[in-house]
C-alpha cells in the first residue's frame, strides 16, 4: 500500500516538472530533445561534437539561448555537412524563433510537426535534398517572417494558405519541382519584400492579386511555365527593384504600367512570347540598370531608350522582330552602357553612328540584322570595346585601318557580310585580339604578316574569301593559336614550316586552296591537333613519317591532292573517326595499325594506288559506316571479318581486282544502303542472301563474271532504287519477284545471257525513270504491253534480243520517253504513231517494222496490191529493183570505205564522222564508269553508220549486208 | 540529234561558269539540311544526312555529279511531312527533284525557279497549297512537271507556256482556276493534264471571245 502511494507521489512530481518545463521553459528538456535529434543525424564533420549533457546547452554549437538562458530561441546549422532526415522532434523546441538547416544534405520530407513551432520567425531549409510536398501546417506559423525552402526536390502545389503568413517578408521557393499556379492569396502578404519562385514548373497566369504585395522589392519567377499576359496591376508594385519573368510562356504586349515602377533596376522578360511594340513608357525607368527583352516577338522600332535611361548598363533586345534603325538619341557621352545586344532582329540602315557616343560600351552585338554600308573609321572611338559582333549583315566596303586602334578588342566577328579589300596591316596592333572571324566575305589580297603580331590570337577563321599569296611565314609566332581555318581561298605556295610551332592547334583547315609542296616535318609538334583538313589542294610527296606522333587526330581529310607513299604516318592516333584520302597517289597496303581506331566511322581511300587485300583486322572496326576502297589495285578475296562491321551503310569496293565469290555474309549487314562491287573479278552466283539487305538503295554488281540465275530473293529489296547487273554472264529468266522492287528507278541488266520473255510484271515498276536496259540478252517472245505503264520512263533499251511480234501500241503512251532502242530484234508491224519523233536507229534491223519514222505501212501494203494488177507496174518494179541494186552497190562501196576509215579512227580513238550517233551511244551508258584502268571501253560501234542509211533501207539484201558488216565489226571490237 | 548538241553546249557553259564562280563549301548540304529540319521524318529516311560532312554526296537519296554537285533528290513516297524550303533553289545542278507522294504542305517555294538544270519536278500527291509560282517558267530544261493531286489554287501561270522542253505537264486534281493556256508548249497537252480542277474554265479561245485569264478566280 505504502509503495503504491510512493509511486503515485513520484508520478505526480514527474508530471508537475514536465508541465513546469513546458510552461516556464526548461533548457534541460530542450537538451533532451536535441540529444535525441543529434542521435538521428549523420554528422561527418563533427559540428555537433560538443552537444553533450555534460556541457551547458547554451554553449552548444549552433544554438542561441534567450537572454535568461532558459530558452533555446535559435538553431543554426547551415552548411554543416549534415545528413539524415529532419526529425519531427524539432517540434518540441517550442521556443525556437530561428531554425536554419540550409545548405546540408537533409533528405526526406519536411515534417508537418514543424507547424507546432508557434514562435518561429525564420525557417531556412534551402539547398538540401528534401522531397515531398510543402506541409500546409507551415502556414500555421503566424509569426513567420522568412521562409526559404528552395533548392530542394519539393513537388506539388503552393498551398493557398500561404496567404495566412501575414508577417512574411521573404518567401523563397526557387529551384524545386513545384507545379500548379501561383495562388492569388499571395496578394495577402502585405509585408512581402522578396518572392523567389524561379526554376519550378509553375503554370497558369500571374494573379492580378500580386498587386497586394505592396512592399515587394524582388520578384523572380523565371524558368517556369507561366502564361497569359503580364498583369498591368504589377505597375502598382512601386517598391519593385528586380523583376525577372524570363523563360516563361507569357504573351501579349509589355504593359505600359511597368513604366511606373520607378525603383526598378533590373527587368528581365527574356524568352517569352511577348509581342507588340516596346512601350516608350519604359523610358521613365531612370533607375534601370539591366533590361533584357531578348527572344520574344517584339516588333516595331526601338523608339525608347533616350537620354532618360541614365543608369542603363545592359541592354539586350536580341532575337525579336525589331525594325528600323537605331534612334539618334540612343547614346550620350555620359552613358554607362556596357553591353548592347541587338542581334537577330530586322534592324536596317548603315552602321549606327549614334552608338559611337557610348564610349563606355564593352560589348556590342549587332549580328544577324540587315545593316549595310561601310564600317565607319570612327569605330575607334569605342576604346573600351572588347567584343564587336557585326556578323550576318550586309556590310560592304573595306575594313577601316582604324580598327587597329581599338586596343581592348578581343573578339571581332565580321563573318557573313560583303566586306571587300585587304586586311589592314594595322590589325597587327591588337594585342588582346583573341578571335577574328572574317569568313564568308569578299576579302582579297594576302594575309598580312603583321597579323602574326597579335600574340593573343587563338582563333582565326578566314574561310570563303579571296585571299591570295602564301600563308605568312611568321605564323608560328601565334603560340596561342587553337583554331585556324583558311579554307576556300586562293592561297598558294607551300605551308610555312613555322606553322608547326603553333603547338596548341586543335583545328587546322587549309582545304580548297591552291597550296602545294609537301607537309613540313615540323608538324610533328602539333600534338593537340584533332581536325586536320587539307582537301582540294595540290600537296604532293610522301607524308613525313613523324606525323605518326600526332596522337589526338580524330578527323583527317586530305582528299584530292597528290600525296604519295604510305598512309601509315596518318595512323598514329587511336581516335580517328574519319579518314578521307580520296583521290591521291597513296600506295602500298592499308596498314593493320588502322584497326586501332576503334571509333572509325568513315574510311574513304578511293582513287589511289593502294594494293594488297582487305585484311582481317578490318573486322575490329565495329563503328565503320562508310567504306570506300574503290578505284585502287586491291586484290584477293574480301576478308570475311568485314562481316563484323554491322553498322556498314556504304560498301564501295568497285574498280579493283577483287576475286572470289560475292560473300553471302553481306546479307547480314542490315544497314547497308549502297553496295558497289562493280568492275572486279567476282565470279559465281549472285548470293540469295543479298535479299536480306532490306535497306539497300543502290546495288551495283556490273562488270564482273557473275553467272547463274538472278536469285528471286532480289525481290525482297523493296527499297532498291538502282540495280545494275550489266555485263556479267547471268542466265535464266528475270525473276517475277522483281515486281516487288517498287522503288526502282534505274534497272540495268544488259549484256548478259538472260533468256525467256520479258516478264510483264516489269510493267508494275512505275517508278522506273532513268532507264530500263535489257539490251544484248537473249530475250524472246513479245514485248509485254504492260511496259506501257512505265509513265516516268525516260530511256528504254531492249535492243539486241530476239523479241518478236508487234510493238504493243501501249508503248506509244510512254510520253516521258526520251531515248528508245528496239533495234536488232525480230519485231514487225506498225509502230505506235508517237514513235515518229525517234530516230531511225531506234528501230533498225528488225523484221518488218513500219510506220513513221520508218516507211508508212500503207505504202508497204500498197506495193503488194499493185504487183497483182497490171503489167505496167512490173516495169516500175524492174526499175526499182535496178536502182536499188545500184544504190546497194554504191552503199557497199561506201561501207567498205567507211569501215576502213573507221578502224583508223578507232585506233586514234577519236571520232570524226557520225558524232551524233556516238553521242547517243554514250548516253546509253550514262552514269556508268566507262574507264577501267585507263582503258576506254567502247561498247557498241555498230551505230556509226553514215547518215546515208536512210535512203538505202528499202532493199532487204542491203540490210542483211549491213547487219553482217556490223556484226563482224563488233566481234573485232569486243 | 540537235538536242544532244544543245546539251553539250549547255554542259560546256556550265563547266566554265562553275569554275568562274567558287561555290560555298557545303552550301548544297546546308540547303538540303534545311529541308531535313523543316520536315517530319517518321521513317528516318534522312538519318544519314550529316551536315558536318564536306558535301552531301554520300547522303542517302542524294545523287551528285563528278564535281560533287547534287543532281538528284529522290524522296518520293518517303512519308515526309512539313514544308518545302526556299533553300532548295540553291541546288543549281539539280535535275531531278522527286518529292512526290509525301505529306508536304505549304507553298511551292518561288526559289525553285532558280534550278536552271531541273529536268523533272515531281511534287504530285502531297498537300501543297498556294499558287503555282510563275518563276517555274525559268526552268528552261524542265521536261516533266507533275504537280497533280495537291491543293494548289490560283491560275496556271501563262509564263509556263515558255517551257519549250516540257513534255509532261500534270496539274490535275487541284483547285486551280481561270483558263487553260493553249499556246507554246501547252498546245500539246490534252485535257487529262488539267482535269479535276472544278474552278478551271477550260482552254482559252484566243482572239475569239473576251480574253480573261482570271475567270473563276475571285
Amino acid at each position: 500500500m505504502g509503495s503504491i502511494k510512493m509511486c503515485h507521489m513520484m508520478l505526480f512530481f514527474a508530471v508537475l516538472s514536465a508541465v513546469l518545463a513546458v510552461t516556464f521553459g526548461d533548457n534541460s528538456t530542450d537538451s533532451y530533445w536535441l540529444l535525441r535529434i543529434k542521435s538521428e543525424l549523420v554528422d561527418p564533420v563533427g559540428v555537433l561534437a560538443n552537444w553533450s549533457s555534460r556541457t551547458n546547452i547554451c554553449s552548444w554549437n549552433g544554438l542561441v539561448c534567450s537572454d535568461d538562458q532558459l530558452h533555446i530561441i535559435g538553431l543554426s546549422l547551415s552548411g554543416s555537412g549534415l545528413s539524415g532526415s529532419i526529425s519531427p522532434e524539432f517540434s518540441h523546441l517550442t521556443s525556437l524563433q530561428t531554425l536554419d538547416l540550409s545548405l546540408n544534405a537533409f533528405a526526406g520530407s519536411i515534417p508537418h510537426e514543424l507547424g507546432l513551432l508557434q514562435n518561429l520567425r525564420e525557417l531556412l531549409l534551402y539547398s538540401n535534398y528534401l522531397s515531398g510536398k510543402i506541409p500546409t501546417e507551415i502556414c500555421l506559423l503566424k509569426k513567420l517572417q522568412v521562409l526559404r525552402i528552395g533548392d530542394n526536390m519539393l513537388a506539388g502545389e503552393i498551398t493557398p494558405s500561404i496567404g495566412n503568413l501575414k508577417e512574411l517578408r521573404v518567401l523563397g521557393l526557387a529551384y524545386c519541382q513545384l507545379n500548379g499556379s501561383i495562388p492569388a492569396e499571395i496578394g495577402n502578404l502585405k509585408n512581402l519584400k522578396f518572392l523567389d519562385l524561379q526554376k519550378n514548373s509553375l503554370s497558369s497566369v500571374i494573379p492580378e492579386e500580386i498587386q497586394g504585395c505592396v512592399e515587394l522589392q524582388n520578384f523572380a519567377a523565371s524558368n517556369n511555365k507561366l502564361e497569359g499576359e503580364i498583369p498591368a496591376s504589377m505597375g502598382n508594385l512601386k517598391s519593385l527593384q528586380i523583376l525577372n519573368l524570363a523563360n516563361n510562356s507569357l504573351s501579349g504586349s509589355i504593359p505600359i504600367e511597368l513604366g511606373g515602377l520607378s525603383n526598378l533596376k533590373y527587368l528581365n522578360l527574356l524568352g517569352n512570347r511577348l509581342s507588340g511594340m516596346i512601350p516608350s513608357e519604359l523610358n521613365q525607368l531612370d533607375q534601370l540598370q539591366k533590361l533584357d527583352l531578348s527572344s520574344n516577338n517584339l516588333s516595331g522600332t526601338i523608339n525608347f531608350l533616350n537620354t532618360q535611361l541614365k543608369s542603363l548598363e545592359v541592354l539586350a533586345l536580341s532575337d525579336n522582330l525589331l525594325t528600323g534603325s537605331i534612334p539618334s538619341n540612343f547614346c550620350t557621352s555620359s552613358s554607362s552602357l556596357r553591353q548592347i545586344f541587338l542581334a537577330q532582329n530586322k534592324l536596317s540602315g548603315t552602321f549606327p553612328l549614334e552608338l559611337l557616343n557610348c564610349s563606355s560600351i564593352q560589348q556590342l552585338d549587332l549580328s544577324d540584322n540587315r545593316f549595310e554600308g561601310v564600317l565607319p573609321p570612327e569605330l575607334e572611338k569605342l576604346e573600351n570595346l572588347t567584343d564587336l559582333l557585326l556578323n550576318n549583315n550586309s556590310f560592304s566596303g573595306k575594313l577601316p585601318p582604324e580598327i587597329g586602334n581599338m586596343s581592348s578588342l578581343e573578339t571581332l566577328y565580321l563573318f557573313d557580310n560583303m566586306i571587300t579589300g585587304n586586311i589592314p596591316v594595322e590589325l597587327g596592333k591588337l594585342q588582346k585580339l583573341s578571335s577574328i572571324y572574317l569568313y564568308d566575305n569578299q576579302l582579297s589580297g594576302s594575309i598580312p604578316r603583321e597579323l602574326t603580331n597579335c600574340s593573343s590570337l587563338s582563333e582565326i577563321d578566314f574561310f570563303g574569301n579571296h585571299f591570295m599569296g602564301s600563308i605568312p611565314a611568321t605564323i608560328g609566332k601565334l603560340s596561342n593559336l587553337v583554331f585556324l581555318q583558311l579554307r576556300q581561298n586562293d592561297l598558294s605556295g607551300p605551308i610555312p614550316p613555322s606553322l608547326g610551332y603553333c603547338k596548341k592547334l586543335h583545328t587546322l583547315t587549309l582545304a580548297d586552296n591552291k597550296l602545294s609542296g609537301s607537309l613540313p616535318p615540323t608538324f610533328r609538334f602539333l600534338s593537340d591537333l584533332r581536325l586536320f583538313s587539307l582537301y582540294n589542294n595540290s600537296f604532293e610527296g610522301p607524308l613525313p613519317e613523324s606525323l605518326f606522333l600526332l596522337k589526338k587526330l580524330g578527323i583527317i581529310n586530305f582528299s584530292h591532292n597528290r600525296f604519295s607513299g604510305s598512309i601509315l604516318p596518318l595512323l598514329g592516333s587511336d581516335f580517328l573517326t574519319l579518314l578521307d584520302l580520296t583521290n591521291n597517289s597513296f600506295s602500298g597496303p592499308i596498314p593493320s595499325r588502322l584497326a586501332m581506331s576503334k571509333n572509325l566511322t568513315r574510311l574513304r581511300l578511293a582513287h589511289n594506288l593502294l594494293t594488297g587485300n582487305i585484311s582481317s583486322e578490318f573486322g575490329q572496326l565495329k563503328e565503320l559506316k562508310f567504306l570506300d576502297l574503290s578505284f585502287n589495285n586491291f586484290t584477293g578475296e574480301v576478308a570475311p571479318e568485314l562481316s563484323n562491321c554491322k553498322k556498314l551503310e556504304h560498301v564501295l569496293l568497285n574498280n579493283n581486282q577483287f576475286i572470289g565469290m560475292i560473300p553471302s555474309w553481306l546479307g547480314g549487314l542490315q544497314k547497308l544502303g549502297e553496295l558497289d562491287l562493280s568492275f572486279n573479278f567476282f565470279h559465281g552466283t549472285v548470293p540469295a542472301a543479298l535479299g536480306n539487305c532490306s535497306r539497300l538503295l543502290k546495288l551495283s554488281l556490273n562488270d564482273n563474271s557473275l553467272s547463274g540465275e538472278i536469285p528471286p530473293e532480289m525481290g525482297n529489296l523493296t527499297s532498291l532504287n538502282v540495280l545494275d547487273l550489266q555485263r556479267n554472264n547471268l542466265s535464266g529468266q528475270i525473276p517475277s519477284t522483281f515486281q516487288q522492287c517498287k522503288k526502282l528507278y534505274e534497272l540495268r541488266l544488259s549484256e548478259n545471257m538472260l533468256t525467256g520473255s520479258i516478264p510483264s510484271e516489269l510493267g508494275t515498276l512505275t517508278e522506273l525513270q532513268v532507264i530500263l536496259d535489257l539490251s544484248r540478252n537473249l530475250f524472246s517472245g513479245e514485248i509485254p504491253s504492260s511496259l506501257g505503264n512505265l509513265m516516268k520512263l525516260e530511256s528504254l533499251n531492249i535492243s539486241f534480243n530476239q523479241l518478236q511480234g508487234e510493238v504493243p501500241s501501249s508503248l506509244g503512251k510512254l510520253t516521258s520517253l526520251h531515248l528508245l532502242d528496239l533495234s536488232n530484234n525480230h519485231l514487225r508491224g506498225q509502230l505506235p504513231s508517237t514513235f515518229s519523233e525517234f530516230p531511225l536507229s531506234s528501230f533498225m534491223r528488225n523484221d518488218k517494222l513500219c510506220g513513221p519514222p520508218l516507211e508508212s505501212c500503207s505504202e508497204y501494203a500498197g506495193q503488194e496490191k499493185r504487183r497483182l494488177s497490171n503489167t505496167a507496174v512490173a516495169g516500175i518494179i524492174v526499175a526499182i529493183v535496178f536502182t536499188s541494186t545500184l544504190i546497194c552497190l554504191v552503199l557497199l562501196y561506201i561501207m567498205v570505205r567507211i569501215w576502213c576509215t573507221w578502224r583508223k579512227v578507232m585506233i586514234l580513238s577519236s571520232d570524226s564522222g557520225g558524232t551524233e550517233h556516238n553521242i547517243e551511244e554514250e548516253k546509253w551508258d550514262y552514269g556508268d564508269e566507262k574507264k577501267r584502268k585507263g582503258e576506254y571501253w567502247k561498247v557498241n560501234t555498230m551505230a556509226l553508220v553514215p547518215s546515208q542509211e536512210k535512203q538505202n533501207l528499202s532493199s532487204p539484201t542491203c540490210i542483211f549486208q549491213l547487219k553482217m558488216d556490223s556484226e563482224t565489226m563488233e566481234t573485232t571490237m569486243v | 540529234m540537235a538536242i544532244w548538241a544543245q546539251y553539250h553546249l549547255l554542259a560546256l557553259f556550265l563547266l566554265t561558269w562553275a569554275s568562274a564562280v567558287p561555290t560555298n563549301a557545303n552550301m548544297e548540304g546546308d540547303a538540303l539540311y534545311a529541308l531535313r529540319r523543316a520536315v517530319e521524318d517518321p521513317e528516318h529516311v534522312l538519318q544519314s544526312w550529316d551536315p558536318t560532312l564536306v558535301d552531301p554526296c554520300t547522303w542517302f537519296h542524294v545523287t551528285c555529279d563528278s564535281d560533287n554537285r547534287v543532281t538528284r533528290l529522290d524522296l518520293g513516297n518517303a512519308k515526309l511531312s512539313g514544308n518545302l524550303v526556299p533553300e532548295l533553289g540553291k541546288l543549281e545542278r539539280l535535275q531531278y527533284l522527286e518529292l512526290y507522294m509525301n505529306n508536304l504542305v505549304g507553298p511551292i517555294p518561288v526559289q525553285l525557279g532558280g534550278l536552271k538544270n531541273l529536268v523533272s519536278l515531281d511534287l504530285f500527291h502531297n498537300n501543297l497549297t498556294g499558287s503555282i509560282p510563275p518563276s517555274l517558267s525559268k526552268l528552261s530544261n524542265l521536261r516533266f512537271l507533275r504537280l497533280n493531286s495537291n491543293r494548289l489554287s490560283g491560275t496556271i501561270p501563262r509564263e509556263l507556256t515558255k517551257l519549250g522542253s516540257l513534255k509532261i505537264l500534270d496539274v490535275s486534281n487541284n483547285d486551280l482556276c481561270g483558263t487553260i493556256p493553249t499556246t507554246g508548249s501547252f498546245s500539246k497537252f490534252s485535257e487529262e493534264s488539267f482535269m479535276n480542277n472544278p474552278r478551271l474554265e477550260g482552254p482559252e479561245l484566243m482572239g475569239f471571245v473576251r480574253y480573261d485569264t482570271r475567270g473563276g478566280c475571285k
